[in-house]
């Protein structure tokens, strides 16, 4: 017993140590196109694969609240390059079984599929837009599935001990509905903590905000977002349960099938 | 009678504290101006806490509805009408000129170039994209947006005109007092955009009330200022003499300026209807002191004791100046009857200020006469005795009348009945009807925008019918019951705790998933999920039975001929399914189970404006809500949209349990016009008959008091009648002007009656008694009714069409009841002096 302590303090002490190095090199050394591709590595790309439990908790502007839930199952493909997604709602119970399919290629349109049981319908949605509302909450289609960090010029205005201060420039500004945003990242774990949205008349009037990180097999997670709406006060909290990594998640899993007759057996946490 | 006496001495004998007494209340009350506040919000004509306000208020809080400013664009030049890309890129610049302004709800503005289109993409997928985030750059793909559009029944004749010619933004706004300030805004956004063949509208109720009020002040400070002049004029004409007609015209500046005082500093709000206080009371309040003047100027000659002679002529015209302004605060106090806050504030000032302006008739004006030169009274009397005792025209005039009156009084009597009669008809024919547009000039820009907006749109004017079934009580006790009787302790507590609470336990159990345990998340989310389940069949707007209920009620709104469009949650619900199913017209129907429903709503949740669908359903999927589009804003339309409708809820009721509401700024006109219609109708009424009973007491006799009722009777039956005939609407100031007639028309039958029993005392005879009449009392009555209804002619020319039409109104009802009175009168006592003059023909 007394073994299995000593060891732990040690995993732990070795990896707070390891991860501190690697603060203080990129505090110095760490370019800004380093800070972004890492971020979005620790961010959307942690493991091989992933799945979770999620619930959104979406609250109008007039404070009538909305539950959505959902298993949300992730398989990188390539590190910090394509992914596929799986979901699969379970709640409210009228579009239980409703699935989405993506095949997300950065810098490339998405492929994206949904069915609905209710319909019996599979349908392709289109690309393209990736800044349309997920499921009727706060968050951003691209919010969830992660924005192509090539899409925007990233440039380092502020930094403390503890965050990175950036602000990001679309390169397109016609496919954005933002003039340019403020992302802070945690200098210890490379998370995002808060994204700020700015218009054309330099108002904020959208902000992205963790409000809970764990470590879930050494990797630092985020666990609760916050989206706002800062214009009419209606909001989204995204929290993430059920955690894990590097699942062995099937390739064949992610196919048109699956949104018809979902994995249970993947689905379903250990 | 000793109070009077002492006041009226105390005033002859001191009148200079009497001017510095009335100058300094006029001080106190302009000191109290600048607090004043303004509301022209018709809204506000019911009481806040007015079942419909409540209601209407509620509904746009559930639906998250707000008041609009429309803008349109129309262009009438181009060959591809509005879809061409130099106007589309005007759109757009409005449209985020509009977004940038303050007190805009952005994520609620309506215009093409913050709209959605959901369409098929290249290879069959449902695409959500943006209509046109920036403008088109040619022609050709401005006309693939009229493609889109037209597929698009939420949006085809409502952001763009079923002809193509025009488009339209709808600009939601926090309140509605700031649509003035948004419409110059966007005039000046207008301004800046390169000329073309376009032309811009701004229309929209909030616009056309807040622009009322804010013209309402320019009126306010031309109008009466200007009617106060004319009088003054008109005066002058009659007495020779500026210092004489200067008393009454202090009378009315101080009447005015002191009641208004009053108002402003008491904190009510200056409405639209007490904004024309001013006006109401210039008149009322030289009446007196012209009488007081006349009675003087006709008695005074030179060398007489002019203390004497002021006390004289008040004493004499006490009764007679009491009884008129006693009846005229009757008249408006009766106000107070109706439910309506601007009336009742209105009604009881008025009241006041006739209160005020008798006081000052029988103090301020006896000790400025007497406080005159003899000089200056002795060239004023000169001037007018040389001049209007025996000759002047007026005078002249009225000297043919007592002959007139003896030989045709079976005529006279014969004409007034007819006219009675007729009246009758004509007031049956009254079109009641109101719309606050139609309180601007037919050339007003807003009264144009909303006419050329409406020609070529579905219409601009919004009403919402709305059916809701009360809360969810779905608790699916068992299920729950079953699942808290195997969960641990803590979470039995905890759950009889929410339900303890009293707030809605499916919330409740989303916080509680939201911040459980992992541990005891399994609970509260196999609790959530129960409730879930069994509350699957209370979202009842998923359901066939009610959305196809829903649809049978737009098709009957339509098939009444008064809506231009409806727009609802089956449009939506028919387009998102279309779209899923490759986009064929075929599909445009309704998801045929409340799942598909369900589902087809979560896909439309994926596009840029996934809050929309809120506009038409709640979340909980117990209250929908249907937008109608009027093309007209006419009370009269609305009611027959509700007439209509009434009927076919009788033929089709809804599903059971579930309540019809009507709200929206156009239903809200109606109710407030129907609450002034029977108020009016009801203070009418019961105004007329206190002042009857008032006649009666002053008079001591039953018949006398009847009689005098006769001018004001036939007066207000003419007036109406005359409404009926030209088919002018009933409106808010014509049932007001109720109130005036009856104030007014009444003093000249006072005056006429009690100067009539005076002299028939004085003669013991009718004749002389008649001729007598037509001397100074017939002078003064006709005066009254000159100055009044010339003094209000300014008010003709003002823009804004209330003013015209008590202006009108004023002259009419002056000269109808002056005339009413000096005919109709002696004609009716001739008939029945026997029985009325019994003791002093007797004794003659």
């Amino acid at each position: 017993m007394k073994n299995i302590f000593t060891t732990l303090i040690l995993i732990t002490l070795c990896a707070l140590v390891s991860i501190n190095a690697s603060a203080q090199s990129s505090a110095s050394e760490l370019s800004v196109k380093d800070i972004v591709q890492q971020s979005n590595l620790a961010t959307v790309y942690a493991g091989n694969d992933g799945r979770a439990q999620a619930r959104m908790l979406i609250v109008d502007k007039q404070g009538r609240k909305q539950m959505r839930q959902f298993t949300i199952l992730r398989r990188n493909i390539e590190k910090g390059g394509d992914q596929q997604f799986l979901l699969v709602f379970s709640r409210p119970s009228d579009v239980a079984k409703t699935s989405f399919l993506v095949e997300k290629h950065p810098g490339k349109d998405d492929d994206r599929w949904l069915y609905l049981p209710g319909l019996d319908l599979l349908k392709r949605i289109a690309a393209g837009d990736k800044r349309t509302s997920f499921v009727g909450s706060t968050f951003f289609y691209e919010d969830i599935s992660g924005r192509d960090i090539n899409a925007d010029n990233y440039q380092l205005i502020a930094q403390d001990e503890k965050q990175w201060l950036l602000k990001a420039t679309p390169k397109d500004s016609a496919s954005v509905e933002f003039a340019y945003y403020q992302v802070s990242i945690d200098k210890q774990t490379m998370l995002p903590i808060k994204a700020e949205y700015f218009d054309s008349g330099n108002e904020m009037y959208r902000r992205l905000s963790v409000r809970k990180t764990a470590m879930v097999q050494g990797l630092p997670t985020v666990t609760e977002m916050k989206a706002e709406n800062l214009r009419d006060g209606s909001f989204t909290i995204n929290q993430m349960r059920g955690i894990e990594y590097d699942v062995g998640l099937p390739q064949n899993i992610f196919s048109e099938r699956s949104l018809r007759m979902p994995p249970k057996k993947w689905l379903k946490g250990r | 009678m000793a109070m009077k006496h002492r006041l009226m001495e105390w005033s002859l004998d001191h009148p200079k504290r009497i001017f510095w007494l009335t100058g300094l209340l006029c001080i106190l009350a302009l000191a109290m101006f600048p607090r004043i506040s303004v509301d022209t919000d018709p809204e506000n004509m019911l009481p806040h806490e007015h079942p419909v306000r409540v209601l209407h208020e509620e509904i746009k809080h559930r639906f998250g509805l707000s008041d609009m400013v429309v803008l349109g664009i129309v262009n009438e030049q181009h060959d591809q009408g509005i879809y061409n890309a130099r106007s589309l890129w005007k759109l757009s610049q409005l449209s985020a000129a509009a977004l940038a302004m303050e007190g805009v709800i952005d994520d609620d503005l309506m215009s093409l170039a913050e709209s959605d289109n959901i369409t098929q993409g290249k290879n069959g997928e449902i695409a959500f994209n943006w209509m046109m985030r920036t403008a088109p750059v040619d022609d050709e793909s401005a006309q693939l947006i009229a493609q889109w559009v037209e597929r698009l029944p939420l949006l085809n004749n409502t952001l763009v005109s079923a002809d193509q010619k025009a488009a339209a933004i709808y600009i939601p706004i926090v309140a509605k007092d700031q649509s003035y300030r948004i419409y110059q805004e966007l005039l000046a956004a207008i301004e800046q955009l390169p000329a073309g063949d376009e032309q811009f509208h701004i229309t929209g109720l909030p616009v056309a009330e807040d622009t009322f009020g804010v013209e309402m002040f320019k009126q306010m400070a031309v109008s009466a200022p200007a009617a106060g002049l004319l009088i003054f004029i008109l005066m002058l004409f009659f007495f020779r003499s500026v210092p004489l007609v200067t008393a009454p015209m202090i009378v009315a500046m101080a009447t005015v300026i002191i009641t208004m005082g009053a108002m402003i500093g008491m904190g009510f709000p200056v409405h639209i209807m007490s904004s024309m206080i001013p006006i109401f009371l210039m008149p009322i309040a030289v009446v007196d002191s012209v009488h007081i003047l006349s009675e003087f100027n006709d008695h005074y000659r030179p060398g007489m004791d002019k203390k004497a002679l002021a006390a004289k002529v008040v004493n004499n015209l006490f009764q007679p100046m009491l009884f008129t302004s006693v009846t005229s605060m009757v008249g408006f106090a009766s106000l107070n009857t109706a439910d309506i806050p601007p009336v009742r504030v209105f009604g009881s000032f008025v009241a006041i200020g006739i209160g005020v302006a008798f006081l000052l008739s029988i103090t301020l004006v006896p000790a400025y006469m007497s406080s005159l030169s003899d000089q200056t009274l002795a060239s004023m009397a000169k001037r007018v005795h040389s001049d209007e005792k025996p000759n002047s025209l007026l005078a002249r005039f009225l000297r043919l009348l007592p002959n007139f009156t003896s030989s045709f009084r079976l005529l006279i009597v014969l004409v007034a009945t007819g006219g009675l009669l007729l009246s009758g008809l004509g007031i049956s024919k009254i079109n009641i009807n109101d719309n606050p547009m139609n309180w601007f000039e037919p050339e007003h820009p807003i009264r144009n925008a909303d006419r050329v907006l409406n020609s070529h749109f579905a219409g601009t004017y919004e009403a919402y019918l709305s059916f809701s079934a009360p809360a969810s009580d779905a608790e699916n006790g068992s299920k729950l019951r079953e699942i808290l009787a195997r969960s641990p302790e803590k979470i039995q507590t905890e759950f009889a705790d929410l339900q303890l609470a009293g707030e809605d336990l499916a919330t409740a159990l989303f916080d509680k998933q939201m911040a459980a345990s992992d541990e005891e998340l399994l609970w509260w989310d196999e609790l959530s999920l129960a409730l879930d389940n069994a509350g699957e069949e209370q979202r009842l707007f998923l359901q066939s039975e009610y959305l196809n209920y829903l649809e049978k009620v737009q098709a009957a709104l339509m098939a009444n001929g008064y809506v231009g469009k409806t727009n609802g949650l089956v449009d939506l619900l028919k387009t998102v399914n279309r779209e899923l199913h490759g986009g064929q017209a075929e599909h445009y129907r309704l998801p045929a189970t409340a799942e598909a429903a369900a589902q087809a709503i979560l896909t439309f949740q994926g596009s840029h404006r996934p809050g929309d669908i809120w506009h038409f359903v709640t979340p909980d999927y117990r209250s929908s809500l249907i937008w109608l589009q009027l093309k007209s804003g006419d009370n009269q339309d609305m009611s027959a949209v509700l007439e209509s409708m009434d009927k076919w809820f009788v033929d089709n009721p809804p599903p059971k349990g579930l309540e019809i509401n009507w709200s929206g700024l156009t239903y809200i006109n109606v109710a407030w016009q129907d609450a002034m219609v029977s108020g009016m109708l009801q203070s009418l009424l019961s105004s007329f008959v206190i002042v009857a009973l008032m006649m009666m007491f002053l008079f001591r006799s039953v018949i006398w008091g009847l009689i005098a009722m006769l001018p004001l009777t036939l007066t207000i039956s003419l007036i109406y009648g005359l409404i009926g005939f030209t088919g002018k609407n009933y409106d808010m100031p014509v049932a007001v002007l109720s109130a005036l007639t009856l104030g007014m028309s009444i003093d000249f039958a006072i005056h006429f009656i009690e100067r009539c029993r005076a002299l028939m005392k004085e003669y013991g005879n009718w004749q002389e008694t008649l001729q007598a009449m037509f001397e100074e009392p017939g002078r003064a009555i006709s005066r009254n009714a000159i100055v009044i209804a010339l003094g209000f002619t300014p008010l003709l020319l003002a823009p804004l069409v209330p003013y015209q039409t008590v202006g009108l109104f004023l002259a009419s009802i002056m000269a109808i009841s002056c005339i009413s009175s000096l005919l109709l009168l002696p004609s009716v006592i001739s008939f029945a002096r026997k029985i009325l003059f019994k003791s002093s023909e007797q004794s003659a």
